[in-house]
């Protein structure tokens, strides 16, 4: 509070030795510096051949400029929108079920008098191990002769296919209960952390009025914590929408394009067909929905409370 | 029922319904540890053994007679050079950005956010066109580079909040008894943000060693990282699937080694600085 104050009326302040303009100058150039050489002209050098036709290997594309071509082909590609809908598919699947397991999860681990840490610690393995790892890993799981998974439905009697990964539904739904796996627990660290930081007095006030467990979560908690789950639906979803390396090693898009998202596709368009330049107008289209998303975060984290 | 008797079986209830999740949530990451200590015929047996003689034989292939220590290596280089950068260049304009109230600041923040969000595969391209270019394609300048991409705005994010709780007045005194601003940062709020610091150089270390797409192409037989051989372990290694493991295992422990040591701020760094655990 007294940091925020100061930082809005500097004015109050002692005079500093040196201009101010030069010491934030001096801080601050050498990391602008870098952030343009290496971001912000490889997007403006992106944006600009994505108005031309580029390729390092197809002959004919010399980066001569074709204006608006490869938007309108990309707005009547069949391709992208598929791995659109699958990339919209897997986000709001996956993360509603993230959320609804995390939020049990988080309310389970909230109760717990004991033991709250040693189970932290082990739930959080799945989001901090290397994605590509998770992906080769989910593959052997999945494996038709000697996968975990598939030895678990045959000794269960299940009646799922063998090799679940080779038909198209049953991969794409490996795939998002492959990133169930990964961030469920992400989901429930950050709303334990959100319930532990909520006021008692209102619980209490509830206790004596009488309200039944469900009452409560129904009444106080979530309304309570709704600000964070919105920040954390919102997060998860910015991450989800760039899913790429988990699909790379668990079904490399397959079978046929049944789970080939929107950044596998334009991976695949920029470096197996090597059409840079169409693959770099998908990148600008990827970038600029991310920024909607990011911009609607930070605007929610501004808004309210969601920093708990 | 007594109401205690009622706390101590919810307690129970959920002390076996949590051990049951863990178990289902690490079988996976188990089975693959399990299997890179197994020999083959071991590796390969239905219903999956869990009693077995272990054996290191699987490491020793991987990492000395194939050559995979070499990977190791530069993914160490790399995770370590661009943590080192990012931070050295990123500590202080997060410093600037927490204490300055400057009109361009605003606009930096933003663009900040911007290379935050930008998916890796639409920035790859453009870096790997020009790196292409430059020749620097398999050389460790492209992909440290393409690592301090998503480091640097993470260090300014992450420590920005971490002096953001520091009271100024600390830095105004140290000011008023003869301190440069800069002395004053270094002197004074750096210290303070030692523990910050520490998480901030842990994740940035996380982040460079699990990214798999900037890796994968911009580096070559010399530089590849851990991550960049993954996908071709299948092809390369053929059935001798305890040696897959065995890889995937030393790529994931470092990682983990290092996310219990930051545990206290792990939600705080996985948002970037946005929810605080």
């Amino acid at each position: 509070m007294i940091a925020e104050q100061a930082i809005r009326h500097p004015r109050r302040r002692l005079r500093l030795p040196q201009s101010r303009r030069g010491t934030v100058a001096l801080l601050e150039l050498p990391s602008v510096l870098v952030v343009v050489a290496i971001t912000l002209f490889p997007v403006l050098y992106s944006l600009n051949i994505s108005f031309r036709s580029f390729s390092l290997t197809l002959p004919g594309h010399t980066g001569q400029w074709v204006g608006l071509d490869n938007y309108i082909r990309l707005l009547t590609d069949s391709a992208f929108f598929h791995a659109v809908w699958l990339i919209a598919v897997f986000t709001v699947v996956g993360v509603t079920i993230e959320l609804a397991l995390g939020l049990l999860i988080a309310l389970v681990l909230d109760g717990l008098v004991t033991g709250r840490r040693l189970f932290t610690s082990l739930l959080l393995i799945p989001m901090i191990l290397t994605p590509v790892v998770i992906g080769l890993m989910f593959n052997f799981v999945f494996n038709a002769q000697f996968g975990l998974f598939d030895y678990l439905i045959q000794a269960l009697r299940i009646p799922l296919p063998h090799g679940i990964l080779a038909s198209s539904a049953t991969a794409f739904a490996a795939l998002v209960g492959t990133d169930i796996w990964e961030w469920t627990p992400f989901m429930a660290l950050v709303l334990l952390a959100g319930l532990q930081a909520l006021p008692s007095e209102p619980f209490e006030a509830a206790r004596v009025d009488g309200a039944s467990a469900w009452q409560t979560l129904r009444w106080i908690t979530l309304p309570m914590l709704r600000p964070l789950i919105a920040v954390a639906i919102l997060f998860r979803s910015a991450e989800a929408i760039k899913e790429f390396d988990k699909v790379f090693l668990l079904t490399a898009g397959g079978p046929g394009n049944a789970t080939e998202v929107v950044d596998l596709f334009t991976y695949h368009v920029a470096f197996m067909s090597w059409d840079l330049s169409y693959g770099a107008a998908l990148g600008m289209v990827l970038f600029t929905i991310s920024m909607l998303v990011g911009a609607g975060f930070f605007k929610l984290l501004a808004s309210d409370v969601g920093t708990a | 029922m007594s109401r205690r008797a009622k706390r101590r079986i919810k307690t129970l209830v959920s002390i076996v319904g949590l051990l049951i999740l863990i178990v289902l949530v690490l079988s996976p990451y188990i089975w693959l540890v399990l299997t890179s200590f197994k020999t083959r015929g071991d590796a390969f047996s239905i219903p999956p053994r869990i009693i077995f003689t272990p054996t290191l034989d699987n490491y020793v292939q991987a990492l000395f007679n194939r050559g995979y220590i070499h990977n190791l290596m530069n993914s160490a280089i790399v995770a370590s050079c661009s943590t080192a950068v990012s931070l050295l260049v990123g500590v202080p304009a997060a410093y600037a950005l927490a204490r300055f109230r400057v009109r361009t600041n605003s606009l930096y923040l933003l663009l900040l956010l911007a290379a935050r969000v930008i998916p890796a595969v639409a920035l790859t391209i453009p870096l790997f066109i020009l790196f292409n270019e430059a020749g620097l394609l398999d050389s460790y300048a492209a992909v440290i580079a393409s690592h301090i991409t998503f480091n640097l705005p993470f260090v300014i994010w992450m420590m920005r909040g971490f002096f953001l709780a520091i009271p100024p007045e600390l830095d105004e005194a140290a000011v008023v008894d003869g301190c440069s601003y800069f002395g004053a940062f270094v002197r004074v709020v750096l210290p303070l943000t030692r523990g910050g610091l520490a998480a901030t150089a842990i994740f940035c270390v996380i982040n460079s060693w699990n990214d798999f797409l900037f890796a994968f192409l911009l580096t070559g037989r010399e530089t590849a990282t851990l991550t960049a051989v993954i996908p071709n372990l299948v092809t390369s290694f053929g059935t001798s699937w305890g040696q897959v493991a065995a890889v995937g295992t030393v790529t994931t422990i470092p990682v983990l080694l290092f996310a219990f040591a930051v545990q206290k701020y792990l939600v705080r760094g996985m948002t970037g600085g946005a929810v605080r655990g």
